[in-house]
């Protein structure tokens, strides 16, 4: 059942352009990261936080990275639609997701939920804890159709979304 | 302009009908694809059930979701009208030092006019959704609430860009205007004192705002500035976060066919805020009532708060496929915007704009919530005929048809008018075209010599000669007696088709009688707005058809479905008996004598079908005429075959350029076929297309599904 959950929230997540790399463990993650951002991230010139917010997103306390690379921990998945529900109260956290050209989501397989019913009571929980609370469903890079229909991906939010998906495959 | 010139132009817009007509046909594949993974109707169901009953319970919703986004942090306002939301946010900027203002897309800020209002207060507001900002730039309207630019060409859109950025702008590439338009609005989210959103759902139990975006403009919106304005309507609220997240099942795969939006953001309450002087979020949600609660307890009008702003009834609208948004809506577009501009907006817009549905359902069936678009716009239309006192042509239609007599008489007499100008094929010949003027675009049908009900006592002569034994037994002999509804346009002007059906009742075996005193089915009338003259008229049909039939068959899709729907809907118990027999030709050959090709001798006709509007979507017969035309020819499938053909009763007359684009589109589509015959269940889709395939010259020959079916057994004779 987990097995069948974890493949579709794959092909769903591809379906919504993001790219996935399924790793074994929280050890492969960190390395998976580090690949990803050392790809992406170069020198934090053109493509870094500091750069892309005239340092107004230091001000809110955004972390200064190596390079344009936002790593997140999702709390759940959704198969069905390949979504990743990231807690995002923190403000510096849920600007890690937005601004960024590339966004990172690590998520455990085994909180991949079959779909958008299910993940009710995760969110009634968040919302019941007598805080306020910013709870983001991410599914796929921001993308947009509104020139003349053709689909761009990468708009005001991530060019591109990966999903680091630690284990449920070997 | 008038509204009749703002047509004509729109119909000239070349970029503008290929766009549409492109995503028509791609929306259609995309939306199918996407919701083939879920029980489509079940979702749309609950939702209608889920937001039905939080319209009933609005003030309740209400007062919890104050309570409950207010001990989170938020501070919740109730604005009354368009003039008290506009003040309120207004003020929220005076108190807070606000002077520039980014916002993500709301429709209900479009409904208050917002933005000039804050400009006017010396703010500057920058849209950040890609589309509203073009729009913005070039001072206009959204022509769609999910595509606000859908009508621009990319060359259209770097030129704005040219203007707004003063640097040369790559007038072919989409993706580099994008990138433009992201580098552009960055510095504008960072420099913002307040952001201004809209929710996609108010849920009561949790005080939350659910927020639906795909750019991540929205979330910008609601993160970088200090202060947050969310702006919605009463109806968006919803008890609970399942009910959201049902409709979440729904609302992006019918809007954009995707199966959950890039975003989507559940705020509930104020979090902590780096900028904020207090360190929270100064958070405000402005409900806006502008005549919610009150039209919540209208029994009819209630179920539009099962919109969720989908977009969807516009992207199936054939109408607004051939003239956009602009003409198919005021601020709000589609079959939705039509009822809600007369509900909201501009009594004098949506006079124009309602008469502009052609009726044929198609909203309807995709709407996310179910609403029955087409009968709330019908009803719109009563009562502006109601106001404004009667036009000629109801005063006639009224006079006319009141009693059948009188009615039949005056067909008569048109038949003898007509004598001099009617050629030999069904059609008015020998009239100089200058006198049709719009309407020359198809040939128009000339009432027949005799109608049907004169041939009927000749009805012997037409029993096709059958083998001494039949061919199957799966049909039920000899038992099944019927009552034939023949409808004004086929029993006058069209009886051939009706003697087709009677060949076929008669070869198996099934009793038929006609009953004298039927009279037009009413449907026209209610088009009219003449509701009294219709109930007249459904009560001599109930009365004229009391005997004892095991079913009422017409040959008429849109006097089936007026018949089987509004007879009972409109009046109740005295209709349900007449109402439940009433049946359309192919769904009793098909479902109840259960003939298949064993039944039939195969012709060498290729046949593509029309699906009529009245059949497919108002009685949802998809199988049952394609199973006989399969039997019985060969059956050629077409695109689009579910799409309408045009014609739409006397919306025709009104329309005509936009009635000969959707006719030439079927016959186009019905053509890139090798089909010899178009086979359909309707005498006004006839009408249209057998007059425009005249008139165009075209091949094909327009038929009933009953002639088919006739000629197969003539065949075999």
């Amino acid at each position: 059942m987990e097995e069948t959950a974890t493949d579709l929230f794959i092909a769903r997540a591809e379906a919504a352009a993001a790219q996935v790399h399924a790793v074994p463990d929280e050890a492969a993650a960190a390395r998976e990261v580090e690949a990803i951002r050392a790809e992406k991230g170069t020198d934090g010139g053109a493509h870094g936080v500091r750069a892309l917010t005239g340092g107004v997103g230091v001000a809110h306390g955004v972390r200064a990275l190596p390079g344009g690379v936002g790593v997140v921990r999702a709390a759940k998945g959704i198969a069905q639609t390949g979504t990743c529900i990231v807690v995002t109260d923190d403000e510096a956290l849920r600007l890690e997701t937005m601004l960024p050209e590339v966004s990172v989501i690590l998520l455990n397989s085994a909180d991949i939920l079959p779909d958008l019913p299910s993940a009710a009571p995760f969110l009634r929980e968040q919302q019941t804890q007598g805080r306020a609370s910013y709870v983001s469903f991410i599914t796929g890079p921001s993308r947009t159709a509104d020139i003349e229909r053709v689909s761009a991906i990468g708009v005001h939010g991530p060019l591109e979304l990966h999903i680091v998906l630690i284990g449920g495959r070997p | 302009m008038s509204y009749a010139h703002e047509i004509e132009e729109a119909l000239k817009d070349g970029f503008l009908r290929r766009t549409l007509d492109k995503f028509a046909v791609e929306y259609r594949a995309g939306r199918d694809r996407v919701f083939a993974e879920v029980d489509e109707r079940a979702l749309i169901q609950r939702i209608a059930d889920v937001k039905d009953d939080a319209a009933r319970h609005m003030e309740e919703l209400y007062e919890k979701f104050r309570s409950e986004a207010e001990k989170r942090g938020a501070v919740v306002h109730r604005a009354k009208d368009a003039a008290e939301a506009r003040e309120i946010i207004a003020q929220i900027a005076k108190e807070n030092d606000v002077h520039k203002i980014v916002k993500s897309k709301s429709m209900t800020a479009e409904e208050i006019g917002l933005n000039a209002h804050l400009e006017a207060a010396g703010i500057e507001v920058n849209e950040t959704d890609l589309g509203e900002w073009i729009v913005q730039l070039r001072h206009e309207r959204p022509s769609h609430m999910v595509m606000p630019a859908i009508h621009l060409s990319r060359g259209q859109v770097a030129d704005e860009f040219e203007k707004a950025t003063g640097r040369a702008q790559d007038h072919e590439d989409v993706h580099k205007l994008v990138k433009t338009a992201r580098a552009e609005l960055r510095p504008k989210f960072l420099a913002a004192d307040m952001g201004i959103s809209g929710a996609n759902f108010l849920i009561a139990e949790t005080g939350s705002l659910a927020i639906v975006t795909n750019e991540g403009n929205g979330r910008l919106v609601n993160t970088l500035p200090r202060v947050h304005v969310a702006l919605a309507g009463l109806d968006k609220l919803v008890p609970t976060l399942d009910d959201a997240l049902l409709a979440l099942q729904v609302l992006p795969r019918n809007a954009t066919g995707q199966r959950l939006t890039s975003y989507v953001t559940f705020i509930d309450g104020a979090t902590a805020c780096a900028k904020s002087p207090t360190g929270r979020k100064i958070l405000h949600i402005v409900l806006l009532d502008n005549g919610r609660a009150d039209l919540a307890r209208d029994p009819l009008f209630s179920q539009i708060y099962r919109c969720v702003r989908c977009g969807a009834c516009a992207n199936v609208c054939p109408v607004f496929r051939l003239v956009g948004g602009h003409r198919m809506g005021h601020v709000y577009v589609g079959a939705i915007g039509l009822v809600l501009t007369y509900l909201y907006h501009d009594r004098a817009a949506a006079k124009k704009l309602c008469q502009n549905c052609v009726g044929c359902g198609a909203c309807k069936e995709v709407c996310s919530g179910g609403i029955d678009l087409p009968r709330l716009i019908q009803e719109i239309r009563a009562r502006f005929a109601t106001e404004d006192g009667e036009p000629v042509a109801s005063r006639l239609a009224r006079y006319a048809m009141r009693k059948r007599t009188t009615f039949h008489r005056l067909l008569k007499f048109m038949r003898f008018a007509q004598k001099p100008f009617a050629g030999k094929d069904g059609f008015v010949r020998h009239l100089p075209m200058a006198l049709f003027g719009k309407q020359g675009f198809k040939s128009l049908p000339a009432l027949a010599k005799k109608s049907f009900r004169e041939l009927w006592p000749k009805r012997d002569s037409w029993l096709v000669a059958r083998d001494s034994s039949p061919r199957t037994t799966n049909h039920k002999p000899r038992t099944t007696k019927i009552a034939l509804f023949a409808g004004c346009a086929l029993d006058f002007s069209l009886p051939h088709q009706l003697v087709a059906a009677m060949k076929v009742f008669a070869h198996f075996g099934v009793e038929v009688e006609f009953p004298m005193e039927q009279t037009c089915c009413g449907l026209p009338l209610v088009t009219l707005g003449e509701k009294e003259t219709a109930l007249d008229v459904a009560r001599q049909n109930i009365a004229a058809f009391a005997g004892e039939y095991d079913a009422i068959v017409t040959l008429c899709a849109s006097c089936a479905s007026h018949l089987r729907h509004w007879y009972k809907d409109t009046l109740g118990a005295e209709a349900e008996a007449f109402s439940a027999k009433v049946m359309d030709f192919s769904s009793f050959v098909h479902d109840v004598l259960g003939l298949t090709e064993k039944d039939f001798t195969r012709l060498d006709w290729k046949v593509a079908y029309h699906a009529s509007c009245h059949l497919c979507r108002a009685l949802g017969v998809k199988e049952a005429p394609r199973a006989l035309i399969s039997a019985a020819a060969h059956y050629t499938p077409t695109p689009e075959e579910e799409s309408c053909c045009g014609f739409g009763g006397s919306w025709s007359f009104k329309f005509p350029e936009i009635s000969k684009e959707l006719m030439h589109k079927k016959l186009d589509n019905a053509c890139s076929s090798d089909a010899t015959h178009l086979a359909l269940d309707c005498p006004g889709c006839t009408i249209q297309l057998r007059g425009g395939a005249d008139r165009e010259k075209r091949k094909i020959q327009v038929v009933h599904v009953a002639e088919v079916l006739a000629a197969s057994l003539e065949a075999g004779a």
